[in-house]
């Protein structure tokens, strides 16, 4: 079997190595921290637990705690800190000048942590001395690192190899100022709590108060990741409204990315965007709605109980199915038929489509795959009607339909509603049948066999190409990701109040 | 109990059966509900059934309209007649025979729309109004028999579920009485309301008796007593006894009626 | 009473009037309505499998010709010493014309028009490097003849499982009708014949143009380092943060802030946590790009709302009894609720957390942005640290791979990846369904 060269990996490894020595070593005293802890708690009443003010076990715990909570935290701390600080000093030494035309000064950073990996890279796969990291010219660098397997694009001025030195000097000093830091609040921890470790420590008290701080802080991981992708999105999007002016972005009818990747001549609206996402997810609404609300009025009216037991858990399988399995089934299978049907010398002769790819084909997979999405939630929503409405009408002498037509479904209109919302936004975030489905060029055309491309699709190969991170083709893709992140966030927030309200009517 | 029933029978000779069941069993899977019933129901009369909880009442009750037909796991066998008509012939469509044959539910269970549309449901389905006028008219009507129009006369238009109990329930009363039945069936009609609403009720129902055949399942000694004619008396899915209202109440030929209206057994 | 009433009053139940008729007519008509919806949504599905078997599982077999290849010492080790860094010195193109030659030989009987330098394109671009392998590991065989069982080219393997037909071949410059014709002479000597593919299921993936080659075990691997990850995080964060919301949180701001929180993240598209793992992972902490902690992480983050959602239902369904009972045995509130109430959960939370896991298995979007897509998965992690930090790609990652390949022959690897990916997620769920039953309690 041949083995291909591995791309050869930045500094990174190294340095995680480091990391992962620094919380062994945390961990290390925690485990010891416990047992010594118990001990000397057990020591201190002569053995016999019943002089504790508590188990012996939390004495341990509580020292574990000490040891090991702060230091992590620090860790973490660090572990943001350190990069942002070395940033900043670094990108101060780059005078404004050495910025060229078309770059930026986040371009250049890029390009200075890059020779500052591969140096690092360099020197640890022995290809040089770290003395001779150090006296390398700017020259040499561009040749050296590629003998790691480090590209470097432009050539490296005398700027970014200064900075690089001191990008790598700074980073060499932190790393080390880290473990001493980290394993130094390792042993304060430890110690403390093990001198206060006698028998009228109230251990229990104390580390149920840990616990619940850690449990407050894993529940507040909600709020960080909500923080986090607002953050990261509103950050980038500002930077990309820096380079590429916002009104184009929202009202240009055009989308055109050069390729070239360092900017100049890109048309990035995002209009034929949502216009390609809306009719997408249109066209899934128009295959879903109908074939799950029905589904759902079968199975919760009509069904026997057999037939329920059987074709509810047939359609939760097609929930369950990967959207990755759509995206091929897209590509795959439905393109090429209906391309059979409604191509060039296709069945009806019409030459409506010209290739596999098409809204056509992404809508009417994607509405396959939110009919158990439609049906589930419509099902909730009609069981939650009250018997009573069913028998009220069906003592009146309506029929079945009639009752579910006129009494059950207006009841649960809202509800219903609510569910389309979701599904909705479902459709408009959906990424997999898209790409795979959908086309990449974008297009406002009415055809829905054309192919069009989505704001989903369109991230993803915004980001995935060999774009600059910092150029405004792949930057743009987060100016999207906010505009998703907003219409999904609204479609949501919208429906589940809907239906918390529908709820609540019939408590 | 045959010769009980022969002896109903004669006695109803003066006025018309207009339901007659005759050996009806019925069972919810293994359940045996209702035990070999046998009654006679007279037209332009209030009907009571009486009995403790469990007893049968409502399944019985709901065998009148085939409403049981909407339980999966309910069967029913014997042989129950409207108008000498055997409802549970296969020719016989449920929901026909519903419009003929009325429902009010123990809780009121006013459609989410308004009281209008409420009271015109029956009717649109069924098709009895030819114009709009006509709906009006019959919407007025029942409302007015229903005994609440003056109540509500000034906001058709408002949802049914805001009105208070004991006119929610009118209107389910005016509701089925739209369609026009000739029987009605009502099962506890007055548990979730106050003696106010209940008395306003129970005076509907006695002008009722003009025009229809009324049943009533009602765990209220007293409201049989004020309301109806005749008092069933269930019992563990039998019917135990079935008379006069005041012969039941005054004088009970079955130990089992006895010891249940002086309040033993129950 | 009116005439309406009066007329109605003389009819007979047993005659269905005209009205009663079209009614039931609509009725029927509803009622088909959804029976149509049902079936239709059945047959999607059967589609959706029987595309899914059709297509993929032809990827489980794979074509080899048998050839036994004389290797001769005068090519492979010139000195004649042996030495391995002399054997190691011949190239795989010093290999391509013995196999040829072997090749030439084991079809000597039979009759084409192939010149002997054309026959080779029936084997798989991978062959001298399979038996350039074999001598290294063995140099001791030098100068024997050895049988081997090389992979056939793509083309081949596609015309015994009938993916490729004779007419596709007229714009093919790699193999000829009349290979077809050896073939299928060959196929009747039994040197050449489809075996169960175990390299597609344990094997790395391989350049776009040995689709023959490409297998899924790599990626598996990178699938089950991005699993650990998510069930090391988010079945303990999960587990704290719902402890911490259903049996300690205070009515407040805060609390709330954080439930409107995770049940809007439930509802985030997927592609925006791929884009939160690039920011925060790649572009701010620096992680290596294309690693499995980077998509454990980023889908620890995706799947812990599910986790958390389906905790505070098992958590909820313990009745409140058994908490009054520890707190009357003196037992503090946190001991109650982990001695006690967190046990009776843990089925439930198992199984929450187990569909949580087969979500996040399936998922690809978020992969996408981490750059799991583009790397090409043909090494094996070395250990458990390079398991987590050197790039790889995941199942989804790969079958996506496969399917934006130019060479329809991938296809039917994606098709077949899809097979063992849903066999991963039926495996998952069945698992959740008999804790579910097993375990299920009724208070
Ligand atoms: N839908 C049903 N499924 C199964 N069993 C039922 C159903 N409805 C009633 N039963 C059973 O049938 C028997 C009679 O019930 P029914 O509701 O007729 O009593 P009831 O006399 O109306 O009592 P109550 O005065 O409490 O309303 C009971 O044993 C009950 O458990
Ligand atoms: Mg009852």
């Amino acid at each position: 079997m041949i083995r291909q060269v591995r791309v050869a990996q930045s500094g990174m490894a190294g340095d995680q190595m480091s990391n992962a020595m620094i919380l062994l070593i945390v961990l290390g005293l925690g485990a010891v921290g416990y047992f010594l802890g118990r001990r000397r708690a057990l020591a201190k009443v002569g053995g016999d637990p019943r002089g504790l003010h508590s188990l012996p076990r939390y004495y341990g715990a509580n020292v574990a705690m000490n040891a090991v909570v702060p230091a992590l935290v620090l860790l973490v701390g660090w572990l943001i800190i350190q990069p942002i600080v070395i940033n900043s000093a670094v990108s101060g030494m780059i005078p404004e000048s050495a910025v060229s035309e078309g770059s930026s000064i986040s371009l250049l950073m890029s390009d200075v942590r890059r020779v500052a990996d591969g140096l690092d890279a360099a020197v640890s796969q022995g290809v040089m001395t770290e003395a001779e990291a150090l006296r390398l010219d700017e020259d040499a660098v561009k040749e050296a690192l590629a003998g790691v397997g480090v590209a470097l694009g432009a050539d490296v001025t005398a700027e970014t190899l200064a900075a690089a030195q001191r990008y790598r000097e700074m980073a060499g000093t932190g790393n080390v100022l880290k473990a001493i830091v980290i394993i130094g609040a390792a042993l304060i921890g430890f110690a403390v709590a093990f001198g206060r470790t006698t028998p009228d420590f109230r251990a229990r008290n104390v580390v149920e108060r840990g616990v619940m701080m850690v449990l407050i802080a894993a529940a507040s991981i909600a709020i960080l990741t909500t923080l986090g992708i607002v953050l990261s999105l509103i950050f980038n999007t500002v930077e990309f409204f820096r380079l590429y002016p916002a009104s184009q972005f929202f009202f240009s009818l055009s989308w055109n990315p050069s390729f070239s990747g360092r900017g100049g001549g890109s048309e990035l609206g995002i209009l034929p965007l949502l216009w390609g996402t809306l009719y997408i997810s249109f066209i899934a609404l128009l295959v879903a709605v109908p074939i799950g609300l029905f589904a759902a009025i079968y199975l919760s009216e009509y069904a026997s109980k057999s037939v329920r037991s059987v074709a509810k858990p047939l359609l939760e399988l097609l929930a369950g199915i990967p959207t990755i399995v759509y995206g091929l089934f897209a590509l795959l299978t439905v393109g090429p038929l209906l391309v059979q049907v409604f191509g060039d010398d296709g069945a009806l002769g019409v030459d409506w489509m010209q290739g596999g790819t098409a809204v056509m084909t992404a809508g009417l997979v994607m509405g396959i795959m939110l009919i158990p999405f439609v049906s589930s939630l419509s099902d909730d929503i009609i069981n939650a009607v009250p018997q009573a409405m069913r028998d009220g009408s069906l003592g009146l002498g309506a029929t079945h339909s009639e009752t579910v037509r006129q009494v059950i479904l207006p009841a649960a209109l809202p509800g219903i509603v609510g569910a389309i919302l979701l599904a909705a936004s479902r459709a408009i975030g959906e990424t997999m049948i898209v790409v795979l489905g959908a086309g990449a060029a974008a297009r406002l055309s009415m055809n829905p066999f054309d192919a069009m491309t989505t704001v989903t699709a369109k991230i993803v190969s915004q980001l995935t190409g060999d774009s600059d991170f910092a150029s405004p083709e792949a930057l743009v893709a987060f100016a999207l990701g906010i505009s998703l992140f907003v219409i999904t966030l609204g479609l949501n927030v919208i429906a589940m109040m809907i239906v918390r309200k529908y709820r609540e009517q019939y408590e | 109990m045959e010769d009980m029933i022969q002896m109903d029978r004669a006695m109803s000779t003066q006025q018309d059966i207009k339901i007659r069941a005759n050996g009806v069993q019925v069972y919810y899977g293994e359940n045996h509900a209702i035990k070999d019933v046998s009654v006679e129901i007279q037209d332009k009369t209030v009907t009571a059934f009486i009995g403790p909880s469990g007893c049968g009442k409502s399944t019985f009750l709901r065998c009148i309209n085939r409403m049981n037909d909407t339980i999966d796991i309910c069967r029913v066998t014997g042989d129950i007649r409207i108008d000498d008509e055997d409802i549970y012939d296969p020719r016989v469509d449920p929901v026909q025979l519903r419009a003929k044959v009325g429902m009010v539910f123990q809780k009121p269970n006013p459609f989410p729309k308004s009281i209008y549309d409420n009271v015109a449901y029956g009717p649109k389905i069924h098709g009895l109004a030819a114009s709009k006028a006509d709906l009006d008219e019959i919407v007025e009507k029942a409302l007015r028999r229903g005994a609440i129009w003056d109540e509500v006369k000034d906001r058709l238009h408002a949802p049914g579920t805001g009105l208070s109990g004991g006119q929610q329930q009118r209107l389910c009363i005016a509701r089925a009485i739209a369609t026009e039945p000739e029987v009605l069936l009502m099962d506890e009609p007055c548990s979730a309301l106050d003696p106010i609403a209940t008395a306003q009720v129970e005076e509907l129902i006695d002008e009722l008796r003009q025009n229809y055949s009324v049943v009533i399942v009602t765990h209220s000694m007293q409201q049989a007593a004020r309301v109806s004619q005749r008092t069933a008396f269930f019992h563990l899915g039998n019917l135990v006894e079935y008379a006069d209202t005041d012969k039941i109440f005054t004088n009970p030929e079955d130990p089992r009626t006895e010891s249940y209206i002086s309040g033993r057994i129950g | 009473m009116t005439d309406a009433s009066l007329h109605k009053k003389g009819k007979s139940l047993l005659a269905l009037d005209a009205r009663t008729k079209k009614r039931n007519a609509a009725e029927a008509r509803f009622k088909g309505y959804g029976i149509a919806a049902i079936a239709v949504s059945l047959f999607f599905l059967v589609a959706l499998l029987v595309t899914i078997i059709s297509n993929g599982v032809p990827a489980f077999t794979q074509t080899y010709v048998n050839v036994a290849v004389t290797l001769d010492a005068a090519k492979l080790d010139k000195n004649g010493n042996r030495d391995i860094d002399d054997i190691k010195k011949v190239s795989t193109f010093g290999y391509k014309p013995l196999i040829n030659a072997a090749l030439v030989d084991a079809v000597a009987g039979i009759e084409t028009e192939l010149s002997d330098k054309d026959v080779g394109k029936i084997l798989s671009a991978s062959a001298p490097a399979v038996v350039r392998d074999y001598v290294i590991a063995n140099p001791d065989q030098i100068g024997e003849t050895v049988a081997f069982r090389l992979l056939t080219s793509s083309r081949v393997d596609g015309y015994m499982k009938g993916r490729v037909v004779r007419e596709d071949l007229a714009r093919d410059k790699n193999l000829d009708a009349a290979h077809l014709d050896l073939i299928d002479v060959m196929v009747g000597q039994g040197s050449v014949e489809r075996v169960f593919n175990w390299d597609f299921v344990l094997g790395a993936d391989a350049s776009e143009s040995r689709p023959e080659q490409a297998g899924i075990g790599v990626s598996m691997l990178g699938s089950f380092f991005m699993m650990l990850v998510v069930l090391i995080l988010a079945l303990p964060i999960g587990v704290a943060a719902s402890i911490y919301l259903e049996e300690f949180a205070p009515q407040n701001r805060f609390t709330d802030l954080i439930e409107v929180n995770i049940s809007n993240l439930a509802a985030v598209p997927s592609i925006v946590f791929g884009i939160l793992g690039l920011a925060v992972f790649i572009q701010f902490a620096h992680l290596p790009q294309s690693a499995p902690i980077v998509g454990g992480l980023t889908l620890t983050l995706m799947t812990l709302p599910t986790i958390v959602i389906s905790t505070r239902a098992s958590l909820k369904s313990v009745p409140p009894s058994i908490r009054d009972a520890a707190l009357g045995v003196g037992a503090s509130k946190m001991q109650a609720v982990f001695h006690h109430v967190l046990p009776l959960a843990m089925p439930g939370i198992l199984t929450g957390t187990i569909i949580g896991l087969a979500q996040a298995l399936g998922e690809t979007a978020p992969l996408l942005l981490i750059g799991m897509v583009g790397y090409i998965a043909t090494n094996y992690p070395d250990g458990v640290a390079s398991g987590f930090l050197d790039p790889n790609s995941a199942m989804p990652a790969q079958i996506y791979e496969w399917a934006k390949r130019a060479d329809p022959a991938f296809y039917e690897r994606a098709w077949g990846g899809i097979i063992v990916l849903l066999l991963f997620l039926l495996t998952m769920n069945l698992i959740a369904i008999i804790l579910r039953r097993r375990f299920e309690r009724r208070w």
